[in-house]
């Protein structure tokens, strides 16, 4: 065959050298005739007729990013010259992955391929390899948990590894779920149960994966158990011990809203349901044996051993899932609305644990309440059982989100979770007078419009129209805002503020980035493959992302990409062969393979 | 009444400063951080939508821009960085241009080139005919008295003649502003008697300009620079023009110094100087308001050419009282060939915002009273929702 390859690209690719690959192409078997034909170039059906014609060519080749956008022009043309249209074929460097180091190699393969009329896809299929069958699932969030049930229950080992004492993550903290008003702990606490009774599932809390080695379907991971200092197996959780304990700080569970000791157990349903010490705190590991101890001593178990050391576990795993979720944004750095200089600003997750049933007031809704530290001789606002509800609660949405200088994107779940706070208040405090200043009502879910509707119905005052200042007057705090719909700058005396702050990926995600060699995208969140078609898998084999992780989303999106990355990981373990990790194939082969498929 | 839109009035307000307009989402941020933004006058916010929207009928019969002193905190903590500060700073110069029937300020405000041509050839006409005048009248050497090269006498009837030609000018624009705002831009009526009751907010805003004080409200400093030196500047002016146009003969007469006259003069230049000099190092730094953080060229012609007539003008003075005639008189003619493009720039220019902003003021406080009585505003500003 007489072949034409004419390369043209929509817009500038770096990483190609097309000079290296035209001049790879003209080698190829049977190529007449190689064009360079430059960025965006304007084509003529005409010309280049007189071209195919005069070179008596009979298959023609577009290579390039996005080539078809130009095949109409040469198939065309093809057609005028007397050929065959259906010999205009197409090779695309970027759609069939040319990017990172391996990106010249694989616009050449395409090229190749093309060059022999043999599918690009149908070649490159990666190399069979033994997978290994067990997996491993970093964060014990909503979705590491799904993730992990899915896989167990197909009968496959899970390792699933979590940065604190407790599964659940930050599910656990909520109170209700929206749209449906669902109490969270009730659909996750099964869940977090199973997890832990699980045979297959090997659950490694106060943990951190280290180091990560090895190819897709076999990958080596190194992972750092911190001491719990608490026999998880003998414990009974009888809270004995911390009775005893002297130290408190504040509960990262609790958002820091109530105070916890230093041995503790994050919530009482927790996964596995043991006591752990912090670290942090612990007087005994913090004078390194020489003070207190005495919980040893209160123990009827005997189950505490405070010299207990760190240990390190060498895994071998076949599949690795990213679910490590999120973290609010620091909202200090966001002066105008007065967060930690106002007592009652709160922001979403502290509102949320004040109003779990299960937290610090008992689900009761209150105030702050000054009282005096006798340890720091200052006095400092708490929430206590006995504190007056709020008359009146503003609720204000973007905080950070959708801002420039802070968040440019949108989290998603705030204006949800906002409306859910309003019912929660408005359910719990009798004639409580509650507004919502939100900027653009983003209620996309099922049945989410419809809750929106809901809330508004119930008599909160919901403001189109954003707000900046939280003022403080004559010790009665006010919002003003302006209320868009009805023209008018409104002035609303509060006493309680509550933030939809916006989220960010955790803490502890760019570190992992570099362990896992998984990209990430300017706003800090994991990427995916292709957003559209691949949204679980990276462009590393084998390595998964599910979640928050990879951008904001709700309960329902999350459970269900968790579920996808399951069949992923699952397809790889039937298939035997690690997905997406064709660079392991190299140019050779691909010509070789291509020169076989071709024959037949 | 069908409403007119001007779908190109965005476009048309990039060459008056304002680009950023279309990033704004309406958020309302800017509206709420604003001391001056209230139920009547609502702004920076709705300014913006009317842009986007090319309402431009409605925003030449109103007040809004002028009542923005551009403390910057909007543009400050505007999440879309849509700059709302700089598009009220850039309808007021839409304003201006709007207001001047001649067309010259709109010219001035899109071209720079034209408006510093404009400048130069008065200024060169100027200084051609008191050099000629002077000449044929008088010799270089001598200041004041008998044989002067520019008596004060003339002095005197020539600065009234250009007061009177920019007095014209002035009073047929603030006509046009009344027209537009208060004739056309309310919809209430409104009596005579309201007008009568707030013509004390006039001098008031003109001497004090506490509005601009109250822009400070995050009390960074101590004392909002900007309105200090703004203000200074803006009263060493006008000291200074009442005396140009009225005591010019006890002024330039010497070489004794007449103190009742010269104190003020020497008060005025010692806010000119400061003003100037504060205003031109800001817009250089770029660093610490808002306001100054972006320039437009008319803003450049303003502050340089003041700075221009002060050190001229404090030069012939002291020239003068040193004995260096030859040199007094022409640094004076190089000072009136400031003065005299720079006056009769004045209604074509930011400068017309000394006239503007005041009144604006005085009218709004008309018609908030207007509007107030109409609406009856309920106390508690209770939303329902139903």
């Amino acid at each position: 065959m007489r072949t034409g390859i004419f390369f043209c690209q929509v817009d500038e690719n770096t990483l190609i050298n097309t000079d290296a690959v035209a001049k790879y192409a003209a080698n190829l078997q049977g190529v007449e005739l190689v064009r360079i034909l430059g960025l965006r170039p304007r084509l003529d059906a005409e010309n280049l007729s007189t071209l195919i014609q005069s070179k008596a060519l009979d298959r023609i080749i577009i290579a390039g990013d996005m080539p078809g956008y130009y095949k109409p022009v040469f198939t065309k043309a093809m057609a005028q010259a007397g050929g065959d249209p259906a010999e205009v074929r197409l090779a695309s460097f970027r759609e069939h992955g040319a990017q990172g180091e391996q990106a010249l190699d694989r616009a050449k393969a395409t090229v190749a391929c093309a060059s022999m009329a043999v599918p690009f896809s149908l070649v490159a299929t990666p190399r069979r390899n033994p997978v290994h069958h067990a997996t491993l699932v970093i964060g014990g969030g909503i979705a590491g948990i799904q993730a992990s049930l899915e896989i167990a229950n197909a009968g496959k080992h899970v390792y699933l590894v979590e940065q604190t004492g407790t599964i659940g993550g930050h599910m656990a903290m909520f109170d209700k779920t929206f749209p449906t008003l669902d109490c969270a702990a009730c659909i996750l606490t099964p869940k977090m149960v199973s997890v832990g009774q699980h045979d297959m599932i090997h659950l490694l809390t106060n943990s951190k994966v280290t180091e990560v080695s090895g190819k897709p379907g076999a990958y080596r991971v190194k992972i750092r158990q911190r001491a719990r200092r608490v026999d998880v197996n003998a414990c009974v959780a009888c809270n004995l011990c911390s009775e005893v304990c002297p130290v408190k700080v504040e509960s990262a569970f609790d958002s820091g809203i109530s105070l916890r000791k230093a041995i503790y157990i994050p919530f009482p349903q927790a996964v596995p349901n043991a006591y752990l010490i912090d670290e942090e705190s612990c007087t005994y590991v913090l004078s390194e044996g020489q003070k207190c101890g005495v919980c040893v001593k209160k123990c009827p178990k005997e189950c505490i051993n405070l010299d207990e050391p760190d240990t390190d576990t060498d895994l071998e795993v076949g599949n690795i899932i990213i679910a490590t979720g999120y973290e609010l944004l620091d909202v200090g750095k966001i002066e105008q609305y007065g967060y930690g200089k106002y007592p009652n600003v709160l922001t979403s997750l502290e509102f949320e644990r004040l109003t779990n049933a299960s937290g610090t007031t008992g689900g009761r809704i209150v105030t702050k309440t000054k009282q005096f530290n006798k340890k720091t001789q200052k006095d400092e606002w708490i929430f206590s059982k006995d504190g007056v509800p709020p008359r009146s609660v503003a609720i204000i949405h973007c905080v950070g989100s959708r801002n420039k200088k802070y968040n440019a994107y949108c989290s998603r779940v705030c204006c949800m979770y906002s409306l859910k706070f309003a019912h929660l208040i408005r359910e719990k405090i009798p004639n409580v007078k509650c507004y919502e200043f939100y900027i653009d009502m983003r209620a996309f879910g099922k049945g989410y419009e419809e809750f929106a509707e809901r809330i508004r119905h119930e008599g909160t005052f919901v403001v189109r129209g954003h707000t900046t200042k939280v003022e403080m007057k004559h010790e009665q705090m006010s919002v003003r805002g302006e209320d868009i719909m009805n023209d008018r700058i409104v002035e609303f005396p509060v006493d309680m503020v509550v933030l939809a702050v916006g989220l960010v990926p955790s803490a502890e995600t760019e570190n992992l980035s570099r362990i896992l060699g998984i990209s990430r995208d300017p706003d800090g969140w994991f990427s995916e493959l292709d957003y559209n078609g691949n949204p679980t898998d990276t462009e590393r084999g084998g390595i998964y992302v599910a979640g928050m992780c990879q951008g904001p989303k709700d309960i329902p999106d999350t459970v269900a990409q968790a579920s996808a990355v399951a069949a992923g990981v699952l397809r790889s373990i039937t298939s035997g062969r690690g997905i997406g990790h064709m660079d392991s194939v190299p140019l050779s082969e691909i010509e070789a393979r291509a020169k076989i498929l071709q024959t037949i | 009444m069908a409403i007119r839109i001007n779908l190109g009035y965005i476009d048309e307000l990039n060459k008056y400063g304002a680009e950023d307009v279309q990033l704004c989402y309406q958020c309302g941020d800017c509206s709420t951080v604003c001391v001056h933004s209230d139920d009547i006058f609502n702004f920076p916010r709705k300014s913006m939508r009317r842009l986007q929207m090319g309402l431009e009928r409605k925003i030449e019969t109103t007040l809004e821009p002028w009542l923005c002193y551009y403390c910057g905190q909007c543009s400050d903590q505007c999440p879309r960085e849509a700059d709302p500060g700089e598009t009220m700073m850039s309808l007021r110069r839409w304003l201006i241009a709007r207001y001047d029937f001649t067309g010259i300020a709109s010219r001035f405000f899109r071209s720079s080139a034209t408006e510093v041509i404009a400048i130069l050839a008065v200024a060169l006409i100027t200084g051609l005919f008191l050099f000629i005048y002077g000449k044929a009248g008088g010799s270089i050497s001598i200041y004041d008295g008998e044989g002067a090269f520019l008596p004060s006498s003339f002095i005197h009837f020539f600065d009234l003649a250009i007061g009177s030609v920019l007095a014209v000018f002035l009073l047929i624009n603030a006509y046009r502003m009344w027209h537009l705002t208060m004739n056309k831009g309310v919809s209430v009526r409104i009596s005579p008697w309201l007008y009568l009751k707030h013509i004390f907010t006039f001098p008031l805003h003109f001497f004090t300009q506490k509005r601009y004080a109250q822009c400070e409200s995050k009390n960074r400093n101590f004392i909002f620079m900007p309105w200090i030196t703004h203000l200074g500047l803006m009263l060493g002016y006008v000291t200074m023009l009442v005396l140009v146009m009225v005591f010019i003969e006890e002024l330039q007469h010497g070489p004794e110094i007449i103190w009742q006259v010269h104190l003020f003069a020497y008060a005025a230049s010692l806010g000119l100087i400061i003003g100037t000099i504060y205003f031109i190092r800001s817009r250089l730094r770029k660093t610490a308001y808002v306001q100054f953080k972006k320039s437009h060229s008319t803003d450049w012609v303003f502050v340089i050419l003041l700075f221009l007539i002060v050190i001229t003008g404090i030069g012939q003075h002291i020239l003068h009282r040193t004995g260096y005639y030859e040199a007094a008189n022409i640094t004076y003619i190089l000072h009136l060939m400031c003065v005299v493009p720079w006056l009769l720039r004045m209604p074509f220019s930011k400068w017309a915002h000394l006239l503007y902003r005041p009144l604006a003021m005085y009218f709004a406080a008309i018609q908030k009273d207007a509007l107030k009585k109409q609406l009856r505003l309920s106390e508690d500003h209770m939303i329902t929702v139903k």
